[in-house]
């Protein structure tokens, strides 16, 4: 039986990055579904019930910043996974929700995957 | 004989001496004064007389006397050069320096205490003045580090702005590449310096963060791991150098086999600073080789490349800050790369060494491959 592809939310605010970032993680197998902002992604989490790891911009410009996002994300749906990124570190332990992976930027395509496939069990 | 007899002289020598004299008896009560001590108090011998001293001094004074000075005269039969302040007759301090020593009989009965007493207005002064120097230098000192925190603030914040739009560049470029859109080689060669421009300046502000950080405290902090290999670091290293200068080459000959006790991150931008410096002033149309290996304990990393040998002159200066080579083309940096490289050796206890002769200018890091055992 053919297992479907884990789907990704993956939120950044920078358009070449989140292009980027998406076509990289598309070409490993994985769906994926973008968000520019934590209210676009929230939309997207409430219509979706099929996300399995949201990617989340740390800094991010609007109501929610990416550490908000998680929190409300692990509140809201506990089993999607979180994996985070940033430029400024260091982001303490205990910023993001148990379990999350947080990735320095800049991050390669290699890690990004190996994060996303050790979050969804696919490695 | 002069009708100035030697009993005139003692007395005149008491009485205006330069500097005041005071004799207290031994119930506290002020028995003798001189004339100098009266006409810088202004008042005159008889006030003193019969009263006692702290009445002449101002508040602090008073305090001070009753609790060092007097317990101290009794206690040890003296007491020097200690500062007091009396009050003058027009309401004036006088600040004073004084010596006091008691005399007892032979049985060791008090009899009197002598005061002498030195005007030390201009000293006091200056004692304050140093004091209040001192004060005002620890302010500056606090005003030095706040601003130097804020410029610590400022130059991470500036590092991460100046990343995320260079972050930016770098994935359009990857997107055109993997996009397959473009095919000319004119267009292939733009991506390219793109690329290798995103690189050069990624380096340069991860080298400015660092001197940053070591300049405003702090230095360069390490997060060592032995236990995970440092080849793919530096494979990756050398691969971006590759992708940003595709037109040069790099031979690389990599034979780590023991564990190395460093920071991996940071040795790889060691490695990476070391290539990037070569490229810049190596010849064009040579390989640049860069190896590394473990062998007898150690940790060797070396860079070597082909071209003008190094100055003299510059052999010395090569790893200070804003230190720059003379160098052809706009590759030019800012000078930081070998400073941060060295600063990056130092805190992993090794060092780099140079030779340079017309055949070949290389660059050799060394370092224990595990930290010595504590004692």
């Amino acid at each position: 039986m053919a297992r479907l592809a884990p789907v990704i939310l993956i939120v950044e605010d920078d358009l070449l990055i989140r292009l980027d970032s998406a076509e990289t993680i598309e070409s490993a197998g994985f769906e994926v579904v973008q968000a520019a902002n934590a209210d676009e992604a929230i939309a997207i989490l409430t219509a979706r019930p099929d996300i399995h790891v949201v990617f989340t911009d740390i800094q991010m410009p609007g109501s929610m910043d990416g550490l908000k996002l998680a929190r409300f994300v692990r509140d809201r749906w506990p089993p999607i996974k979180i994996a985070a990124t940033s430029g400024l570190v260091p982001v303490e332990d205990d910023d993001l929700p148990a379990g999350s992976v947080f990735l320095p930027k800049p991050y390669g395509g290699a890690q990004i995957i190996a994060a996303l496939r050790q979050l969804t069990g696919t490695a | 004989m002069s009708e100035f007899g030697p009993i005139d002289e003692y007395k005149d020598l008491f009485e205006n001496a330069p500097c005041g004299y005071l004799t207290i008896g031994s119930d506290g009560r002020i028995t003798k004064v001189n004339a100098t001590l009266t006409a810088w108090t202004g008042f005159e011998a008889d006030k003193f007389v019969g009263r006692r001293l702290h009445q002449f001094l101002n508040m602090a004074g008073r305090i001070y006397y009753e609790t060092h000075i007097a317990p101290l005269l009794r206690m040890q039969g003296f007491f020097n050069e200690f500062a007091l302040d009396f009050e003058t007759a027009a309401g004036d301090r006088l600040p004073v320096i004084a010596n006091a020593a008691e005399r007892r009989d032979p049985d060791g009965t008090p009899l009197f205490t002598a005061l002498v007493v030195i005007k030390a207005a201009d000293r006091r002064r200056y004692e304050r003045q140093l004091v209040d120097s001192r004060s005002e230098l620890q302010r500056g000192l606090a005003t030095e580090r706040e601003t130097g925190e804020l410029r610590e603030q400022f130059i991470a914040v500036l590092g991460h702005d100046l990343r995320n739009p260079l972050a930016a560049i770098s994935a359009g470029a990857r997107i055109l590449q993997r996009s397959g859109a473009l095919q000319q080689q004119k267009e292939l060669r733009v991506l390219d310096m793109i690329n290798s421009t995103v690189t050069r300046m990624s380096d340069l502000i991860d080298n400015i963060l660092d001197f940053a950080r070591g300049r405003l405290g702090g230095g360069i902090t390490l997060n060592r791991d032995a236990d995970r290999p440092l080849g793919p670091v530096l494979e990756q290293v050398v691969d971006e150098l590759r992708t940003a200068s595709p037109q040069r080459v790099i031979e690389t000959s990599f034979e780590i086999i023991d564990p190395v006790d460093c920071d991996r991150t940071r040795i790889g931008q060691l490695a990476s600073n070391l290539i990037g410096n070569a490229l810049t002033h190596g010849a064009r149309d040579e390989p640049v080789r860069v190896g590394a290996k473990t062998e007898a304990g150690q940790f060797k990393l070396w860079v070597a490349n082909a071209g003008d040998p190094i100055p003299a002159a510059a052999m010395e200066k090569l790893f200070e800050p804003f230190f720059r080579g003379n160098v052809r083309d706009s590759r030019q940096g800012l000078g930081l790369g070998l400073h941060i490289a060295s600063q990056i050796a130092q805190a992993h206890g090794g060092r780099i060494e140079v030779t340079s002769t017309p055949d070949e200018t290389r660059f050799v890091f060394t370092m224990l491959a595990r930290r010595d055992e504590l004692p």
